[in-house]
C-alpha cells in the first residue's frame, strides 16, 4: 500500500494539525492513504483518535527516528463515508 | 479552488465543526450576499457573515448614521452624519480581511439575501423580491430584546407565509444583535447544506426562549405558484 499524499505537520500546533489532516483526508477517495509526519505529544495522541472518530482507519502509527528526534509517522486510510459528519 | 494556507489558518476552528469542511468553506467564499433593509440587525449580520468566511457582501442602506440608529454595534459617534451603507462597508472590511464588501448596486447578482428590514412591511417587500428572483434568503425581525428569524430556501413557503405577529415591541440594539447573528448563522447553514430539517423554518426568540418551527404555506399565497414548484423558467 502506497500513501497517496504525504503531509509533514511537525511545524504546526493544535488545532491546525488536525484541520490540515482532516482537509487532506477529505480530498482522498475512500481507502486511499494519507501519510503524516507528527511530533510526539499532542499531535501523535490526538490526530489518530480524531481520525478514528470520523470514520477513518489508523493503519500504522510508529516512531520515525530517521526523520529526526521525536518524529512519528502515521498512515490513515480515508473512511468509506464521503461526507463530513453533520450535526446530530 | 482549494483553500490557501492562510485561509485554512483563518477558518481553522470553523473547519472542525460538524458539517463543515473545506467544501463548505469554499461555498461560503463563493457566496455573494446582499444585506439590506436598514434595520437593527444589519451590522451584526454583516459581522457574523464576514466572520464565517462569506466572500462577498453587498450592503444596501441609504440612511445617514444618527444617534440611536442601531449601528452602535459597528459604528461610533465619529460616523454620525455619514451614509450608513458606506460606513458599514468599511466595518465589513474591518471585520474580515478575506471579505469583499461593497455597496449594493442595482443589477448586481447576489446568490442570497439577508433581509434586516426596518419594519415588517420593508422586510415583506424585499423578501418577495428575493422569492421572485429565486434566491435563498433569511429575514431578521427585531422585536423588543428578541425577535424572529425566518429562513426561506428557494421554493419553500415565503416569508409572509412563515411569519406571524410578535410582541410588536420597539426594537432594541440587543434584539438586533441577537437576530442579526442568528440570521447570519441560518444563512451559513443554508448555503453550506449543514442545516438540518426543517430547512424552511422560523426561529422565534422571545424572553430568551427560542422556539423553532417549520414554516407552512398559507392557502392562496402567490408563493404556491409555478415558481414554487420549480416549473418557472
Ligand atoms: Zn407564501
Amino acid at each position: 500500500m502506497i500513501p497517496a499524499v504525504h503531509l509533514d505537520l511537525r511545524a504546526h500546533a493544535c488545532p491546525i494539525t488536525w484541520v490540515k489532516a482532516r482537509i487532506a483526508l477529505s480530498r482522498l477517495a475512500p481507502g486511499e492513504v494519507l501519510e503524516l509526519l507528527l511530533r510526539d505529544g499532542e499531535a501523535r495522541e490526538n490526530i489518530p483518535r480524531s481520525a478514528e472518530e470520523e470514520g477513518h482507519e489508523v493503519l500504522r502509527l510508529a516512531p520515525a527516528p530517521e526523520e529526526g528526534p521525536g518524529a512519528w509517522r502515521a498512515w490513515l486510510a480515508r473512511g468509506a463515508s464521503g461526507e463530513v459528519p453533520s450535526w446530530p | 479552488m482549494a483553500l490557501s494556507e492562510t485561509e485554512v489558518a483563518r477558518w481553522s476552528r470553523q473547519l472542525l465543526l460538524p458539517g463543515m469542511g473545506e467544501a463548505s468553506q469554499e461555498l461560503l467564499r463563493g457566496a455573494r450576499v446582499r444585506v439590506t433593509g436598514g434595520g437593527l440587525a444589519t451590522a451584526p449580520a454583516i459581522y457574523y457573515l464576514a466572520a464565517a468566511g462569506v466572500g462577498t457582501i453587498w450592503i444596501e442602506d441609504s440612511d445617514p448614521v444618527t444617534p440611536g440608529c442601531g449601528a452602535g454595534f459597528a459604528l461610533g459617534p465619529e460616523d454620525e452624519g455619514r451614509a450608513k451603507g458606506a460606513a458599514l462597508v468599511e466595518f465589513g472590511r474591518w471585520a474580515s480581511g478575506f471579505l469583499a464588501a461593497d455597496p449594493y448596486r442595482a443589477g448586481s447578482r447576489p446568490t442570497a439575501l439577508v433581509v434586516c428590514g426596518s419594519s415588517l412591511d420593508v422586510s415583506r417587500a424585499i423578501a418577495d423580491e428575493a422569492r421572485l428572483l429565486r434566491l435563498p434568503h433569511v429575514v431578521a425581525d427585531v422585536d423588543g430584546q428578541g425577535g424572529a428569524v425566518t429562513t426561506v430556501p428557494v421554493g419553500s413557503p415565503c416569508y409572509s407565509c412563515g411569519s406571524r405577529p410578535g410582541l410588536g415591541a420597539a426594537p432594541t440594539a440587543e434584539g438586533g444583535a441577537a437576530m442579526g447573528a442568528l440570521a447570519a448563522l441560518e444563512l451559513v447553514l443554508l448555503l453550506t447544506g449543514a442545516s438540518t430539517e426543517p430547512r424552511a423554518r422560523r426561529i422565534e426568540v422571545f424572553r430568551g426562549t427560542p422556539l423553532v418551527r417549520a414554516t407552512a404555506r398559507q392557502a392562496g399565497c402567490a408563493c404556491a405558484g409555478p415558481a414554487a414548484a420549480g416549473l418557472a423558467p
